[in-house]
């Protein structure tokens, strides 16, 4: 190779890298190459000039275009796949969650935040009192999923009412033959699992319709599913 | 880099399937990416339908979004290869670079003749009638600003294909330069 080809050869090289060394997303090795080069031949500055008028060309022709459509993003939303979501995140997604979680926001005025955390200990307050009272060896005593006597029928997701005193609640699952197994999680939700053999899709909603009847107790109740 | 941990935040809440999380990702990415495609299918309705599939598939595959790559070059990706699907089902535009070199400038009226009289809109001009393989990667390079690393990763070729590829369509651009009567000296 003589002396000329391989000029020629770095010189393309060095062309190749400029579009970037314009734009400036080279790499620190390439742009100081680029640049090594530069000094020492000017006459590629005339190459810089071309690719500069090539970018501004290229951002004009950009920005002349338009946008998408304003219901684009209404189309998009529309057309996503349904998932059916978990239930905490149903929940959190519920319009009394989410109004818990805007007033402890740190914009929320002061004073309603105030409000709202003491909500928010109060619900804390009932679920510790309830486990606390169903830990001391009751008979819907509060047990894991895998223990117990073996019968697991229908689960449910429940929240109880501020009014419920542990003696309300425990009398209630006591009607129903339930236990509770998990929680109180988030938004003082307790798992409870009936003691049943019969697990068909119709004593499971009639429970539920059982349990959700107690309005003064039951603030929620859903089916668990597994 | 604050961009970029906002979008990977995004992204995280997307493939818990937030759609807030979505919206806002949407909000900041749909101008470039439909814009990317609408250079490349040419029809609005058209990249406006494979912007909305770019953020489909960011729906289904967040959870795979590693954050080694800007969202923006992940996002683009997509967008190329939805594209390149596109074309080659329409058929109407050829993919390949010197079938699309033999596009006509036919388009001649009096707003093209007096363009003719200006050097830059002349350059606009043979900016268009690039071959999509061209225009993108230009594109990418100059407006969208994307490294030699990035636009490797968007088209899924090497760098050193990306350098040749983006010599050739500069080196195009003077030839269709030099047919409008623009010499540029170059190559």
């Amino acid at each position: 190779m003589s002396e000329d080809e391989t000029t020629l050869s770095e010189r393309e090289e060095i062309e190749m890298l400029l579009p970037w060394y314009v734009s400036g997303t080279l790499d620190a090795t390439d742009r100081d190459r680029v640049e090594r080069y530069l000094s020492d031949h000017p006459d590629v500055q005339r190459q810089l000039d071309l690719i500069r008028a090539e970018r501004h060309e290229t951002i004009i022709a950009n920005e002349a275009l338009p946008t998408a459509s304003a219901g684009a993003l209404d189309r998009l939303l529309a057309s996503l796949p349904v998932r059916r979501a978990g239930l905490w995140r149903r929940l959190s997604e519920s319009e009394g969650l989410r109004a818990l979680a805007l007033l402890v926001s740190p914009s929320a005025p002061r004073t309603v935040r105030f409000a709202a955390y003491a909500a928010a200990f109060l619900l804390l307050a009932q679920g510790v009192a309830i486990t606390a009272f169903l830990l001391k060896g009751n008979e819907a005593g509060y047990q894991t999923a895998a223990g117990g006597d073996g019968r697991r029928g229908p689960s449910f997701f429940i929240a109880f009412t501020d009014a419920a005193s542990s003696a309300d609640v425990t009398s209630l699952l006591q009607d129903v033959g339930a236990r509770i197994v998990d929680g109180p999680k988030t938004g003082g939700i307790y798992r409870i699992e009936v003691r049943s053999d019969d697990t068909s899709p119709p004593t499971e909603e009639a429970l539920r319709r059982r349990l959700a009847e107690r309005r003064d107790l039951v603030r929620l109740v859903l089916p668990a599913k597994e | 880099m604050i961009e970029g941990a906002h979008d990977a935040q995004l992204i995280g809440r997307i493939a818990a399937q937030d759609q807030a999380a979505l919206r806002g990702l949407y909000a900041r990415h749909q101008t470039r990416v439909f814009r990317f495609l609408l250079r490349l299918v040419r029809q609005e309705a058209i990249a406006e339908e494979l912007t909305n599939e770019v953020f489909m598939e960011v729906w289904r595959s967040a959870g795979s979004f590693e954050g080694k790559a800007r969202a923006t070059t992940w996002l683009l990706s997509i967008a190329h290869h939805r594209a390149v699907s596109a074309l080659r089902r329409r058929k109407e535009e050829s993919w390949n670079e010197e079938e699309a070199a033999e596009i006509a400038d036919n388009q001649d009226n009096p707003e093209v003749e007096l363009q003719k009289t200006d050097k830059a809109a002349i350059l606009r001009r043979c900016l268009e009638n690039l071959s999509p393989e061209h225009r993108e990667v230009i594109d990418l390079v100059y407006y969208h600003e994307m490294s030699i690393g990035e636009v490797s990763g968007i088209l899924g070729i090497p760098e050193s294909t990306v350098k040749t590829r983006m010599f050739y369509a500069r080196k195009r651009m003077s030839e269709l330069l030099k047919t409008a009567g623009v010499d540029r000296g170059w190559p």
